[in-house]
């Protein structure tokens, strides 16, 4: 555990440089209040009403956090793979590896094929 | 603490008594913040001589004082919080940005170890075994300032802005971890100092048994296509031209952060010039040997590696890494936004997974006891011949005929969409005007 | 109120009041505003031969959150304005605005309907820049003199100081001729702190 002491303390000295500077913006500096102040900036015209909760937006953002995520996931399997890649004895680890690759590219290829990569 | 001598790799880490870690943290945490005001001074003179202007040259001498008088006013600018905000979303975001993007820099290693007041020490935060994973998962955890700070302003702009840069910096971000796994597998480790330590000295490599010779030690040489994706996915990451979508003034006025101001708005800017810095470090380390020595140097001078000689070379690399991404931001303009997706999904994932595949092919024929190099030639003849093949291709095939030559083909009329607004066909006649009484037609003007 | 205008009056808020204005005075971000013609001009500061990069100007707000200058450049029309003051109104204090031209300070050759009669009709002008458009030396002349104005602005108890000490020399000021016998109290123009 001792590895991961000087990541926590570098952790609280940015996370306490942030919450600090955050703080003292609101304290520090003028303020004066008015009513198109406080609404959002559409510039310059009367803001349009959001609905509750923030609204609807594409679902193609949506649809490519799904894909980040089975994609990360695949990346992850490879690290430890190529971490130890040198003690495979003979092939093994390499034809197994590009078993599960060619796998993955048959889903990649399923989706790009469906559109699923398309951003127009 | 035990003291660590003698000890090799990861042991030398994590022994260190308490006031050195503190002393280092300090030391790097106030190294990325003057880091971050010379980024910003440097980007603004170079930007401004790219384009034959002189650039901030008013506060201080050379305008080394602007990013300070940035700061300072920007500190003493009012804050506002608007009425519709999630104001505790809307405070955390900031920090949620600035946090993680300086918790990065602990596991970069800046040279080998030195001797600070009679401690024989690292220069190096510290290394983990999954450090590269560290960088990583802080990155990851970037994001969600930048798409918390869309989501709290409740403002068009900034929601836009906010869920354009997630998706962006999540779909690089594959590509990105893809880049490190051929260095993984050259280094058989996450952590950096042994990474560094893997680019030490090349192998040797023999011509068809006819002669012997050094290969090269950076893995920015070893593994070109790794690195080429690297620093394509690092535009990316880091939200910068010519991948700054989040925050076009063009389309998003200044994306997630339209509605921050003073300070909070100022952590958001730290922490785009921070992960600047960060990935810049990573990439020295990763791919250009990172605190070693650049070759001709090393081989010279045997001592240029140890000391504090190597902090010299490291801050070196950075610095020109760093002169890249303004140089970068100084000549090209902002692609669209499927362009950047289509490059992140279509292009640099599937090339990455193919090169991959490659490396670890030829990785276990050497491991085999195979001689790679004639592979390796054969490879490149193969390689060529297709070049050369598609170029002759393309001279027999001549140029393609552009849509100039074609002739237009005739539009069918398109059906009117059940329901649509009623539009008057898009090729009625225009009106001329009368002559002698009578209208002229369209197309006889 | 901010925390660095509740600094007792004396050396230290000297000091601050001088670091602050220095820190404005050499950052001061403008807020896109361009209108017409003038706007070429406004661009044209910012090209290699007058460059207002070497004042730290060349970072451009999109958002008025972050902006502190407001160049209205160019003629403001009856339906624009309302948009202006909303922008300017959304702008985070301490900010500044010039008129640039004579049509955004006084309507200028617009004398109809249509057009607003000066901006300061809308917004409170700092910097009046005649010139149909004005050249970019005009432009950093003014700038220049808004730089002056930011550096001595004063804060807190001293601000309070300085209103109190303009009020009392509008009351001694003598009436000037055809105006009435009885002085008027105007209130002083307080446009920033």
């Amino acid at each position: 555990m001792d590895l991961y002491i000087p990541v926590v303390v570098l952790g609280v000295l940015a996370f306490g440089f942030a919450a600090f500077s955050v703080v003292m913006g609101s304290l520090t500096g003028p303020k004066r209040w008015n009513r198109a102040k406080l609404d959002a900036y559409e510039c310059g015209i009367e803001p349009t009403p959001q609905p509750v909760g923030g609204g609807r937006f594409p679902v193609k953002y949506y649809l490519t956090a799904m894909l980040f995520i089975v994609f990360d996931i695949e990346i992850i399997f490879l690290y430890p793979w190529a971490v130890a890649f040198d003690q495979f004895r003979g092939l093994f680890g390499l034809i197994e590896m590009a078993l599960f690759i060619v796998t993955v590219l048959v889903a990649y290829a399923y989706v790009w094929r469906r559109g699923g990569l398309e951003w127009d | 603490m035990t003291p660590c001598t003698g000890k090799e790799g990861l042991a030398f880490f994590g022994c260190d008594p308490w006031w050195l870690i503190l002393g280092k943290g300090v030391v790097i945490f106030a190294f990325l913040l003057l880091s971050v005001l010379m980024c910003v001074w440097a980007e603004r003179r170079v930007i401004g001589r790219m384009q034959l202007r002189p650039g901030p040259n008013r506060a201080g001498p050379f305008g080394l004082l602007q990013p300070l008088a940035d700061g300072i006013k920007g500190a003493l600018k009012e804050d506002i919080v608007p009425r519709k905000v999630d104001k505790f979303i809307f405070f955390l975001a900031p920090v949620l940005a600035a946090t993680p993007a300086l918790i990065s820099f602990a596991i970069i290693p800046l040279g080998p170890v030195v001797s600070i007041a009679g401690h024989k020490t690292p220069l190096q935060l510290t290394d983990l075994p999954v450090a590269v994973l560290l960088v990583l998962a802080m990155s990851s955890v970037g994001v969600y300032g930048v798409v918390l700070a869309g989501w709290a302003s409740r403002s068009p702009y900034a929601l836009l802005g906010g869920l354009r840069s997630s998706a962006q910096v999540i779909s690089y971000e594959i590509a990105m971890g893809l880049s490190f796994v051929a260095v993984f597998l050259y280094a058989g480790s996450l952590s950096t100092s042994q990474i560094v330590s893997a680019q030490a000295g090349g192998g040797t490599a023999s011509f068809f048994g006819l002669f012997t010779f050094d290969t090269p030690s950076w893995n920015a040489i070893v593994l070109f296509p790794s690195f080429v994706i690297y620093v394509f996915t690092m535009m990316g990451e880091s939200n910068r031209i010519p991948f700054d979508l989040p925050e076009g003034e063009g389309e998003l006025v200044a994306g997630y952060h339209t509605e921050y101001s003073s300070l909070k708005f100022l952590m958001f800017y730290l922490a785009e010039y921070i992960n600047m810095v960060t990935l810049s470090a990573l990439a020295t380390t990763l791919f250009l040997g990172g605190w070693r020595a650049p070759a001709p140097i090393s081989t010279v001078w045997p001592g240029a590696n140890s000391g504090w000689w190597p902090l010299l070379w490291f801050l070196g690399k950075l610095v020109l890494f760093i002169f890249f991404f303004i140089w970068l931001r100084g000549s090209l303009p902002r692609v669209r936004y499927d362009q950047l997706m289509k490059l992140g999904w279509k292009v640099l994932m599937p090339v990455s997974l193919g090169w991959i595949l490659l490396v670890a092919t030829l990785r276990a024929l050497r491991n085999n006891g195979a001689d790679t190099s004639a592979y390796l030639v054969v490879a490149g003849a193969v390689v060529l011949a297709l070049l050369a093949g598609s170029f002759v291709w393309d001279a027999i095939k001549g140029p393609p005929p552009s849509a100039a030559d074609e002739p237009e083909p005739e539009r069918p009329a398109e059906p009117e969409p059940a329901g649509a607004f009623p539009v008057p066909p898009l090729d009625a006649p225009h009106y001329h005007g009368s002559h002698h009484g009578k209208e002229v037609p369209s197309g006889l003007h | 109120m901010g925390l660095e205008e509740k600094l007792p009056s004396g050396f230290l808020l000297s000091t601050v009041e001088q670091v602050a204005g220095w820190a404005r005075r050499s950052s001061v971000w403008p807020a896109t505003f361009g209108l017409a013609c003038c706007a070429i001009e406004m661009m044209a500061t910012g090209d290699p031969r007058h460059d207002f990069s070497r004042w730290g100007m060349e970072r451009a707000s999109g958002s008025p959150r972050q902006a502190d200058l407001m160049i209205v450049a160019g003629r403001v029309s009856q339906k624009m304005g309302p948009v202006l003051r909303q922008i300017y109104d959304q702008m985070a204090e301490p900010k500044w605005v010039i008129a640039m031209g004579v049509c955004a300070s006084s309507g200028g050759m617009f004398n109809n309907y249509a057009i607003v009669q000066g901006v300061d009709h809308i917004v409170p002008v700092d910097i009046y820049l005649p010139g149909c458009p004005p050249r970019p030396e005009m432009l950093l002349d003014a700038i220049l003199k808004l730089h002056d104005k930011i550096q001595n602005t004063k804060m807190g108890a001293h601000r309070r100081k300085e209103i109190e000490e303009l009020e009392r020399a509008k009351l001694r000021a003598l009436p000037l001729l055809g105006q009435s016998d009885v002085p008027r109290i105007e209130p002083p123009r307080v446009t920033q702190s």
